[in-house]
């Protein structure tokens, strides 16, 4: 037995270079595994932190409904309830800082955080970097991140003027919170003021201050020792009566925050799985191939007594050494790629992620995973050159490799084994079957494509090879020939390509259909050239901000949108207001129910709403229906007045339409988020400036539309490139296993080498014949790849939208797989073609 | 019948006036084994006359291979030379020597002849392709014709080489060897593969190449049978030429002479 052990080393040994691609190739699968295990508990890590940070030791949030905050009638009702120890109050707010000399023009906005600071220090800490915390006395200090302090040149000392809706305020630094500070989603910037003086910020010139507390964003409860949460949440339902509200518990916060994750998990995740799939095909090639080699050997040893079990031991052996040095290059490859994901996700300012973390789990998952795929890869190999009788190939002259040709049937099995993992190690989340369901889908469209190469090849092999046919007929010929010679082979090798750039494809098309639906709403609804965005409600009606930038000479039109939720049925909601008559002129808001310019006059009226047309279909409503929504003078009844086939995007959906006189009067909307301004025809360059200008003065963002898309596809783009990477592992490895098989077919092909040279042939035909080889593996991959990426693409994006599932066949980079399928099979057959070209004659038409 | 060895007669012997086709001048060719060198070759010389056909004959081990790569080009001596038409081959570039295969020497192996997945035809015309020529030109799609009838396989034309049986795919190696109308046939243990009867095909299909075409042949082989088929046998052994065997033209291609030959050298 260890003499056999050993002579399986030696047959690793003896073919080193395949050796070492199919480490590599199985180090770059279980790499990606362990990178996404890595950046998924970075993730969950980070979330809990800014969980934790959040929500500190509260029990029970009570968030706003409505924007003008919850009142101080409120806050006392919230007090008062038993079990509620204590209450600490904060007002949100996103403003500008004023332009001070000596320090650079920062035009990006901040958030400001008003904290109660008697009561914050009891349900939070605020990690000071440098400084002191707030004092509860003095309503002029304030403390900013180490984020908002380096990237503004900010100082201990130094005073801040903040724009409010009245006249600036000033206040001083103080402190100096370590990094990106409590608040999320506000990229770090963020200035925590006592809450006084973020309610002064609401506070108009003219209008007297409030004496109150009021306009609260949102409140966090902690709770006296023993109470029950959820008794003392539906005494708190029992007694708020005044506004609407929404009440939340901290798993709350950190399951949405998850679900937001979700996705870009689920397709890491999938990824990883897919990523393994390519390996797999890679070892159980290899296997194939080391067994073919050996098998007049192995026959020998049968002839010598050998038992089937011991071969089967042979071969196993063979695979645990690949198996356990690929996994273990795998765990440093995915350290690697874990951090630059990591890096690269932070980068793209998407997702909250500080590092990758690599546990016991992320090391144990890659390695269990590397080397079992490796064994099950190798159990049909190696029960396959058990099976060949020793008579057999000792008889047999010529092509022994006809006995054990790779049988791609066995996939089946190494898949399923794959897939079992990788639900097993989908991100735990995912309680949502659509995830799983579709991944699953996805494995099987890749797998039935790789099954039904064997029965494509001579066809798909001819139309690849079409193009070198012209220039190469000989080469061609003979390329062809070897690729045919042994299909199991062949469909392995393209079959890992096909799955590398399927994937490719795929998430191109998913990225552009992303691309389309997150951009598309922009050009169907929004009214206008550019969007000016408030960061508080602005005024609107006469001497409103809409009335001034009307008044610029050149602007045709200048109308407001606020977006906000209504409460319906329990749910909430999310709604915009706009002016019906300004979208009445441009053709804007595409109707499917309902007459367009009856709806549109209807919302400058009362008591009318446009729905969405997928909404409506959710809620179960049509044209004429009526709706009756909570506000906090009670019921107010709409009548549904058309459906629009998209509106306004929202976080959960399309947004239900309402005009600007209802959502004022009774449904708590007190201005503008932003302003959709339309140029007159040929005046937009004189009115622009004076447009942007007037913003600055008003603290309005202004962007082009055409900005607002780019910055979303911009966004999108940086994600999916870091999806793209992980993809391209998968094209590597289906590069790593084209250089075994051409040198394979090199070698096997030895004798017909050396007559073709007999015959005349010369060495750069050769050369040339193995290259073709490697091109039409390469088109192959690229074509079939590429048809099956569209099908994986409309599978993950669900359906190809309204405008069909060709709209989101991305061309470009259905053209990039091919050559790149080419290319990539090619750079991989340069060392396979210069070994072939100098096969010397004599000693490849020697006999045996 | 006479068992007496035949020297040919006057009538049979090539011409002295003409130069050889082929000629070797103390070829000699060593491998360099760890620890030893085996001398495959040992200083052979001997000449080939156009149209004659020739057999190498000997035992297993005795150099016959090595000698007949080096005069078909296939492989470098370690000294000495080997001229083709008067011009030394011995050290042709690697473009040159190729050229050479292509135009001028056709071989015929033990086995792997064929490309398998090409038919009779296309293997065939594997040197024009090869050559970068259109082998379905009107020409040389006449010349394939003529290669193909006369090793005997006309009608066989489209049938793939695992279609066919083991003579039949020598006939169809014999058949692209000397479709080009190389200068020399090389053919080395042709019938090794193949039982007695099957084997005479083949050696039917060199011996009318040869008297068709005035083909050139030069002939591996260690059996008796099959070296009686050529006009002249060197008896090769431990790497030299140990004897000259001239048997003439004959078309009973009977063995009993050269046996009866071999036999009184004690061999
Ligand atoms: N590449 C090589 N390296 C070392 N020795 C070699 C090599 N090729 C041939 N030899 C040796 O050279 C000698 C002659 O070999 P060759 O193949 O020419 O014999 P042969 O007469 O053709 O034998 P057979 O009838 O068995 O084919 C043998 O002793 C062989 O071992
Ligand atoms: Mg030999």
């Amino acid at each position: 037995m260890r003499g056999l052990v050993r002579y399986a080393w030696r047959a690793l040994a003896a073919r080193r270079a395949r050796t070492l691609l199919t480490i590599v190739g199985i180090s770059l699968g279980v790499g990606v595994l362990v990178a996404a295990l890595g950046v998924d508990a970075g993730l969950d890590a980070s979330i809990d932190r800014t969980v934790a940070s959040m929500v500190g030791r509260a029990d029970l949030r009570v968030t706003a409904f409505e924007e003008t905050g919850l009142s101080a009638g409120t806050l006392e009702q919230l007090g008062a309830v038993p079990g509620v120890a204590l209450t600490a109050p904060a007002i949100e707010r996103k403003t500008f800082l004023a332009s001070q000399a000596g320090r650079p023009v920062e035009t990006a906005p901040v958030t400001i955080l008003g904290i109660d600071a008697s009561a914050e220090p009891r349900v939070r800490d605020l990690a000071l970097a440098r400084g002191v915390a707030l004092a509860p006395s003095d309503d002029a200090s304030a403390l900013v991140t180490e984020t908002l302090a380096a990237s503004d040149g900010l100082e201990l000392g130094d005073d801040l003027q903040i724009l409010g809706a009245g006249a600036p305020l000033t206040v001083k630094i103080t402190g100096v919170l370590r990094g990106d500070g409590p608040e999320l989603g506000s990229g770090g910037r963020t200035v925590v003021v006592p809450i006084r003086t973020a309610q002064l910020l609401g506070v108009a010139d003219g209008d007297t201050a409030p004496t109150q507390v009021g306009g609260v964003t949102r409140v966090d409860v902690v709770l006296a020792a023993g109470a029950p949460v959820d008794q003392v949440a539906a005494s708190i339902g029992q007694a708020l009566t005044l506004q609407p509200y929404v009440l939340s518990r901290p798993q709350d916060v950190a399951s949405s925050l998850r679900a937001s994750t979700l996705d870009i998990r689920a397709t890491m995740a999938l990824l990883a799985a897919i990523t393994l799939f390519a390996a797999a095909i890679l070892i159980l090639n290899t296997m194939a191939m080391t067994v073919v080699e050996r098998i007049r050997e192995l026959g020998l040893l049968r002839a010598a007594g050998a038992q089937r079990s011991q071969i089967v031991r042979v071969v196993v052996t063979q695979a645990l050494v690949l198996g356990v040095a690929g996994s273990g290059l795998g765990i440093v490859v995915g350290t690697l790629l874990a951090y630059l994901a990591a890096a690269w996700l932070r980068a793209s300012g998407q997702l909250a992620i500080e590092g990758p973390v690599i546990g016991p789990w992320a090391v144990f998952a890659g390695i269990a995973s590397g080397v079992g795929i490796t064994l099950v890869a190798a159990v049909e190999p190696a029960r396959r050159a058990a099976a060949v009788s020793p008579v057999a190939v000792l008889r047999v002259r010529s092509d022994t490799s006809r006995l054990v040709r790779a049988h791609t049937g066995w996939l089946v099995v190494v898949v399923a084994v794959i897939g079992t993992t990788a639900v097993l190690l989908l991100p735990g989340g995912a309680t949502d079957l659509a995830i799983p369901a579709r991944a699953v889908g996805v494995y099987v469209l890749l797998l039935v494509a790789v099954l039904l190469m064997p029965a494509l090849l001579a066809p798909l092999a001819r139309l690849a090879g079409l193009p070198f046919a012209v220039l190469l007929r000989l080469e061609e010929r003979l390329a062809r020939a070897a690729i045919r010679r042994d299909p199991g082979r062949t469909t392995l090798t393209v079959g890992a390509l096909v799955i590398g750039l399927a994937m490719v494809v795929a998430l191109a098309s998913v990225a552009g259909s992303a691309r389309v639906s997150a951009t598309a709403w922009l050009a169907d609804v929004v009214p206008g050239d550019e969007i000016l965005t408030a960061i508080a409600p602005a005024p609107v009606g006469p001497g409103g901000i809409d009335t001034q930038l009307s008044s610029i000479d050149g602007v045709a039109l200048a109308t407001p949108i606020a977006s906000f939720d209504l409460a319906y049925a329990s749910t909430r909601l999310e709604a915009v207001a706009i002016r019906g008559a300004d979208f009445l002129a441009d053709g804007r808001l595409d109707f499917t129910a309902g007459d367009r310019t009856a709806a549109l006059n209807a919302l400058d009226g009362t008591g009318a709403i446009v729905l969405p047309a997928s909404r409506a279909a959710r809620l179960g409503v049509g044209v004429g229906d009526t709706m009756a929504v909570a506000t906090s003078q009670g019921l107010v009844n709409l009548k549904v007045v058309g459906l629009v086939a998209r509106s306004f995007p929202g976080r959960t959906g399309d947004a239900v339409l309402v005009g600007w006189g209802d959502a004022t009067a009774k449904l708590g909307v007190v201005g503008a988020d932003a302003f959709a301004v339309r140029y007159a025809p040929g005046r937009r360059a004189d009115a622009q400036p004076q447009v942007e200008a007037l913003a600055r003065q008003l603290a309005l963002t202004a962007s082009p539309v055409s900005a607002v898309s780019g910055a979303v596809g911009d966004a999108l783009d940086r994600l999916f490139g870091l999806l793209d990477l992980l993809a391209l592992a998968a094209v590597v490895i289906a590069a790593l296993g084209i250089v075994n098989t051409l040198s394979m077919d090199t070698l096997e092909r030895v004798r017909e080498i050396g007559m073709l040279r007999a015959a005349g042939m010369s060495r750069i035909q050769v050369w040339r014949s193995v290259l073709v080889e490697a091109g039409i593996l390469g088109a192959m991959g690229g074509l079939v790849g590429s048809v099956t990426g569209v099908l994986v693409g409309v599978l993950l994006s669900g359906g190809g939208g309204a405008a069909g599932p060709m709209s989101v066949v991305p061309w470009p980079t259905v053209a990039l797989a091919i050559v790149l399928g080419i290319a990539l099979a090619m750079l991989a057959a340069a060392q396979p073609a210069r070994l072939a070209g100098r096969v010397p004659i004599p000693m490849a038409v020697r006999g045996e | 019948m006479t068992f007496q060895p035949t020297i040919a007669d006057e009538a049979n012997a090539p011409r002295r006036t003409v130069l050889p086709i082929l000629e070797a001048r103390s070829l000699t060719k060593q491998y360099r084994m760890p620890g030893e060198i085996v001398e495959a070759v040992r200083g052979v010389s001997l000449s080939v006359m156009p149209g004659e056909f020739v057999a190498l004959m000997g035992p297993s081990g005795s150099g016959k291979s090595t000698l007949l790569q080096l005069l078909g080009g296939l492989d470098q001596p370690s000294s000495g030379e080997v001229l083709l038409e008067g011009e030394p081959i011995g050290r042709l570039s690697d473009s040159d020597a190729t050229r050479l295969r292509r135009e001028r020497t056709g071989f015929v192996f033990q086995s792997f002849n064929l490309v398998p997945l090409m038919n009779v035809v296309e293997n065939v015309g594997l040197p024009f392709t090869i050559a970068g020529q259109d082998p379905r030109s009107h020409e040389l799609a006449a010349r394939i014709r003529e290669a193909i009838a006369l090793v005997d396989l006309t009608g066989k034309e489209r049938h793939r080489p695992d279609q066919l049986s083991a003579g039949e795919q020598q006939r169809v190696a014999v058949a692209r060897a000397i479709v080009t109308r190389p200068a020399l046939l090389f053919a080395d243990e042709p019938t090794g593969n193949l039982d007695f009867r099957t084997g005479l095909d083949i050696l039917g299909a060199l011996w009318r190449t040869c008297m068709e075409r005035g083909q050139t042949i030069v002939l591996v082989t260690h059996d008796a049978k099959a070296a009686a088929y050529a006009d002249r046998v060197f008896v090769v052994g431990d790497g030299q030429i140990q004897d000259e065997i001239v048997l003439g033209r004959r078309s009973d291609h009977a063995a009993a002479p050269l046996i009866a030959r071999l036999a009184l050298l004690g061999l």
